[in-house]
């Protein structure tokens, strides 16, 4: 069965298809693009559905060979050789479904992108691929050339599309997710040299099982492993951002297209939680415990240094960049609790960050096409004007702070109740971040929506923020128009899913019962 | 029926969901689908409450999340303290959508608010319906939201949006405060269950001291929705929204959430007599404290803002001297009264075309229908005799003389004497004396008129289901049968009736007669009444501590942001430039370069071997 393969490449038939388009004809490169989104969309859903009715996920696995390293003759058969595989869990479920309907929400998001489409849309297909290769990968090595289509496919999306800074926030989404890979590329080299393997469940099975780890090439002592350990989530506390590592991601969000930076927000930051759950706690579960506490503490930092800093920001875009790193604060907490509650919490967290950031993005990309700025002091009373997308922005802001109801409370709950089972004290600090969460969103959001409405154009005086003029894409292209019909199908998927998502949770729980149960028999919990 | 108790919540919601989606084509005659909607939910609430009149206690619980071995649930729990307020909701909930459909007539957002107000009912009615802390939560939460919509529903009044934002944040600092103490809970019970809990705390395995503090937490989430002392700030200005809104949600049934959770998990704050001298003193301060506050306000809806703080804390107070029976007891009689006073109000305001009381006056003809119910309001909330608040009031003195601590009896005592001043002295200066340029002024339509009776009818007669005389109807049946009335000293009644009287007589004396000056208090002690117009400078003190500690930090936090770590980065990203250069400047092309490095390199391949076999770590 080749089923894998088609969900992650399917999109590329949209690619090989694009290339025969005009570069002018705008509409049908619109039109190919978002249709290129809907095969792996199709395919995401019918898994989803499948599993959920039964089906097992482990039949999907495939394996090909692809290089074999070595021939020693005193080596077996298996090692060194590096297959083509992919195979999917619940846990990668979830977050191909994130992806898959992300990547067709952004790309319908994409019509207020004007500039070199044909090329847009091709890096942004491509940045689909490597997303769904990610966490489809079976494999180590897979798993790693995925995670750079990403980083080149993203790279150019945000330098050659994004706004006026745009090249200086590629180079730092370069610098800081190139530093991670090298630290990756490390580990994984190390696994593959002393295993003779870069498969998963092989992995697994050499690092865990005292039979198997008699066929360890070389032996990897407690110290090493902690070492492995270390890089690996030093590695990925980059790409999710931990602080101090977030820099670049406030460069992002601010200077990257809006669809882009639902896709950046919404799935790549993820990648840095799948990954310390899959390779931190399912390949190095007992020293996992002895960073629990390091994690956890970094995630009440996290919470709390994201939403101080959110407080400050007068940029839509900057308080939402702040804003996920104190969510993405929340993600570490669940993982530092490294309980039951933690681990699904880190894992509802993500997804639901995923949903959350993409609405605002999404309305953020509508602020700035109608106002030409996001610039909040240059905003107000936008609900006389444009009631539905005012609306829609403060679901999200809503959303955003973690109203129950909402998908954003299920992540937040589940990861705190999971802390305070093992550190309550910290847990209560890291609840604070709660509080100001609800006064950032609001702040930012009642400051654009409700109060008098502003002459955009009227001059923002002594403003200290030198990104100000950054948010200012230029003047405003549409006029004061509420959301179109097209713009608000896909908030209103978004808003369906967050609400989905947060009335009964338990459709995302479902897929991950029997994986956080292997995690915490890992554990030996 | 009471299987069927789920229903109740779900009309409102689907008020609210067709109001959204079709509001706007519908325009005026949305209301009645709010009107319709909630409706249905009082009928089929007292069909509930009927049956659980006669029945015992219903529960049924359903899948929301499974985590791990632990599933949790959402449900309905048909106790006998829900079907009341389930009813006590709906009702009220009924009555301001009928009387909204005048006041609001004209509005350009008119479903926007219908939508609203159905989003609040639905949040309030499954929150009074919860079997468990994590729903009360979330529900909690959306009523909150519900509160949160509707005082910001004039969206383009800056004072609006402060209030709709203050009014949030203030309450989610409580319910922090409230997540934190469930979280704890739950840990040492391994449920969110009401009956899990109370079960834990009679068989021991929750500790004395671990019960103290999350019942404290969870008390600081009903301090917070309850507007009590010190989280109170946000409720005055919550008069910010549109009338009918303060009398559903900022008088009736939000704000006593507050008292319904304390009571709901009442099993639980009996364990600690911490906690529950915590509550009496929360409670007996915030009584006395916003009623003089109450004193010198000068807006209308403000003056009944402090005095639904003031009664608040009276509920909380019978809550902590162990009077389960007397709180829920006026939190009905004060529902009807203070709905009614609100909705009065409203017609006054809605007549005048102000809030200013000093604008205001000779009212009493103009208003044939409005002023008479008003001074039904203010006379049952004031303790007069034969109103229902005079023996919910009672009951509450009875319970803080008898188990209370002897000051906070007296604090009650004085805050009693306040509450009938400040609510004649309302009286007198919007009804009595000479009428002042409002010649337009006149009675609202039947529709507005028609709810403020019916809550008239209740003023008085819900005092009648708990009374020393015709037997204590309600407490025995909220505690099955448990209850035991006080044997409090029957000159308290005495006392209660006396100092009622000479609060009205006194604001008589002031405002009505005017034989006393009005400036009594400011002309002897101005620094008092300053004081109290600053409503004890709380809001500032907030602003010069807690607020710009939080920005301080906020701002130091920044400088971090911008030149520490982005120094570091620079510095890596330096390096990494550095080790660049040196690198190339190895490969420059000349054959002896190359030969240098390799050897170079090769030698520290070589000592690492020798020092580590080979295999580093």
């Amino acid at each position: 069965m080749m089923f894998l393969s088609l969900l992650v490449f399917s999109p590329l038939l949209g690619i090989v298809l694009l290339m025969f388009v005009r570069k002018t004809d705008e509409r049908m490169i619109q039109w190919l693009g978002t249709a290129a989104t809907v095969p792996p969309l199709i395919l995401a859903l019918f898994a989803f559905v499948q599993s959920g009715r039964g089906f097992r996920l482990e039949r999907l696995d495939e394996a090909r060979d692809w290089v074999r390293l070595t021939d020693l003759p005193f080596l077996t058969d298996a090692a060194y050789v590096i297959r083509y595989e992919l195979g999917i869990d619940g846990l990668s479920l979830v977050f191909i479904v994130l992806t898959a309907v992300l990547a067709t929400l952004a790309a319908l998001a994409s019509m207020l992108v004007k500039t070199e489409k044909k090329g847009y849309f091709l890096w942004l297909l491509a940045l689909e691929i490597g997303m769904l290769g990610v966490f489809s990968a079976a494999n180590f090595v897979w798993f790693f050339l995925f995670l750079e289509v990403t980083l080149v496919a993203m790279f150019l999306l945000v330098g050659k599309w994004g706004g006026l800074e745009r090249e200086r926030a590629a180079y730092s989404y370069l610098l800081y997710n190139g530093l991670g890979s090298a630290l990756l590329l490390v580990v994984i080299a190390v696994l593959l040299a002393r295993t003779g393997t870069a498969n998963f469940a092989l992995l697994h099975e050499m690092l865990h099982n005292p039979a198997a780890e008699g066929q360890l090439i070389a032996p990897l002592t407690a110290e090493g492993r902690r070492w492995l350990l270390g890089g690996l989530l030093l590695a990925f506390a980059v790409k999710l951002p931990a602080v101090p590592f977030h820099r670049w991601l406030i460069r992002v969000h601010v200077e990257a297209p809006p669809p882009v930076v639902m896709l950046h927000a919404g799935v790549l930051l993820k990648i840095g939680a799948y990954g310390m759950i899959r390779f931190g706690i399912g390949l190095f579960p007992d020293e996992f415990r002895s960073f629990a506490g390091v994690l956890a503490l970094f995630g009440v930092i996290n919470v709390l240094y994201g939403a101080l800093l959110a407080l400050r920001q007068r940029e839509l875009k900057r308080v939402l960049a702040y804003s996920s790193v104190s969510h993405m604060g929340v993600v570490l907490i669940g993982l530092g609790a490294l309980n039951e509650a933690g681990i699904q919490g880190a894992v509802l967290q993500s997804i639901a960050h995923g949903l959350i950031s993409s609405l605002s993005f999404l309305l953020v990309g509508v602020l700035a096409h109608r106002m030409g700025t996001t610039d909040i002091n240059r905003l107000g009373g936008l609900t006389k004007a444009m009631p539905l997308f005012s609306g829609y922005l403060l679901t999200a802001a809503l959303a955003l702070l973690g109203l129950p109801g909402l998908a954003g409370f299920v992540g937040e709950f589940t990861s705190f109740l999971g802390l305070f089972q093992t550190k309550p004290a910290l847990a209560a600090v890291g609840a604070l971040g709660l509080i100001f969460a609800a006064v950032y969103s609001l702040k930012a959001v009642l400051d654009i929506t409700f109060g008098r409405p502003r002459d955009r154009r009227e001059a923002v005086v002594g403003s200290r923020e030198p990104q100000a003029s950054a948010a200012s894409l230029g003047e405003p292209q549409g006029g004061v128009v509420d959301l179109q019909g097209k713009e608000a199908v896909p908030a209103f998927i978004l808003v369906a899913l967050i609400v989905a998502v947060g009335v009964y949770p338990q459709l995302l729980a479902a897929p991950l019962t029997a994986v956080v149960k292997t995690m915490m028999n890992g554990l030996g919990g | 029926m009471m299987n069927l108790a789920w229903v109740v919540p779900l009309f409102p919601l689907g008020s609210f969901i067709l109001l959204l989606l079709f509001g706007r084509r519908w325009k005026q005659r949305s209301a009645y689908v709010g009107i319709a909607a909630t409706l249905l939910s009082l009928l089929w609430a007292l069909v509930v409450l009927v049956d659980r009149l006669g029945g015992s206690t219903y529960e049924a619980n359903w899948t929301w999340m499974t985590i791990g071995g632990v599933t949790l649930t959402v449900g309905i729990s048909v106790t006998a303290l829900n079907a009341w307020m389930l009813a006590l909701v709906a009702l009220v909930s009924w009555l301001v959508h009928v009387y909204s459909q005048g006041y609001m007539a004209g509005d350009e957002r008119f479903s926007t608010f219908y939508a609203y107000l159905g989003l609040f009912t639905f949040a309030m009615l499954g929150l009074v319906l919860s079997p468990n802390l994590l729903q009360a939560y979330i529900f909690w939460e959306l009523v909150g939201l519900g509160s949160f919509l509707l005082i910001g529903f004039y969206f383009y009044k800056e004072e609006a949006k402060a209030a709709a934002k203050k009014a949030f944040i203030m309450t989610r600092i409580g319910d922090v405060g409230f997540l934190i103490g469930m979280m704890l809970l739950f840990w040492q019970t391994h449920s969110f269950d009401y009956d899990d809990i109370f079960r834990a705390v009679g068989d021991g395995t929750l500790s004395p001291g671990m019960t103290t503090l999350a019942v404290i937490l969870i008390f600081i989430g009903a301090i917070g929705k309850s507007g009590q002392f010190p989280l109170h700030t946000w409720l005055p200005d919550a008069m910010e929204g549109p009338t009918p809104v303060s009398a559903l949600i900022h008088a009736a049934t939000m704000v006593a959430a507050g008292v319904y959770l304390v009571a709901a998990l009442f099993p639980l704050y009996e364990a600690s007599h911490t906690a529950m001298m915590t509550v009496a003193t929360i409670g007996g301060v915030t009584a006395i404290f916003a009623a003089t506050i109450g004193l010198v306000q000068t807006d209308i809806k403000r003056v009944l803002a402090y005095s639904t703080i003031s009664q608040l804390g009276y509920m909380m107070l019978a809550l902590g001297a162990g009077s389960y029976v007397a709180a829920i007891f006026h939190l009905t009689t004060h529902a009807f009264f203070k709905a009614l006073l609100f909705l009065a109000a409203g017609s006054v305001i809605h007549a005048v075309r102000t809030q200013n009381i000093e604008e205001m006056g000779g009212l009493w003809r103009r208003l044939p229908w409005t002023a008479p119910l008003f001074l039904i309001g203010a006379l049952s909330i004031s303790g007069v005799p034969l109103f229902a608040g005079f023996f919910s009031k009672d009951e509450i003195l009875a319970a803080a003389w008898t188990n209370g601590p002897r000051l906070l009896f007296w604090l009650a005592v004085a805050a009693a004497l306040l509450t009938s001043f400040y609510m004649f002295r309302l009286f007198f200066l919007v009804f009595s004396g000479k009428a002042r340029h409002h010649e337009d002024a006149h009675e609202a339509s039947a529709s507005m008129v028609a709810p403020m009776f019916v809550l008239g009818v209740l003023s008085i007669a819900s005092g009648y289901m708990q009374t020393p005389w015709f037997g204590s109807f309600l407490g025995e049946w909220l505690t099955d049968g448990a209850y035991r009335h006080e044997a409090a000293p029957g000159w308290i009644a005495v006392l209660a009736t006396i100092v009622s009287f000479a609060g009205i007589f006194l604001a008589w004396l002031m405002y009505g007669a005017q034989k006393m000056p009005r400036d009594w208090l400011s002309a002897r002690v101005p620094y008092v009444d300053e004081l109290l117009r600053r409503h004890y400078y709380i809001d500032d003190i907030y602003r010069l501590t807690v607020v710009s500690l939080v920005s301080w930090i906020s701002r130091l936090l920044a400088y971090v942001d911008r030149f520490l770590v982005e120094g570091l980065a620079r510095l890596a990203a330096g390096i990494v430039g550095a080790a660049a250069s040196a690198g190339s400047r190895g490969q420059n092309g000349q054959a002896q370069t190359y030969g240098a490095v390799t050897v170079a390199g090769l030698a520290i391949l070589v000592v690492i071997f020798a020092l580590t076999g080979g295999y580093w770590l």
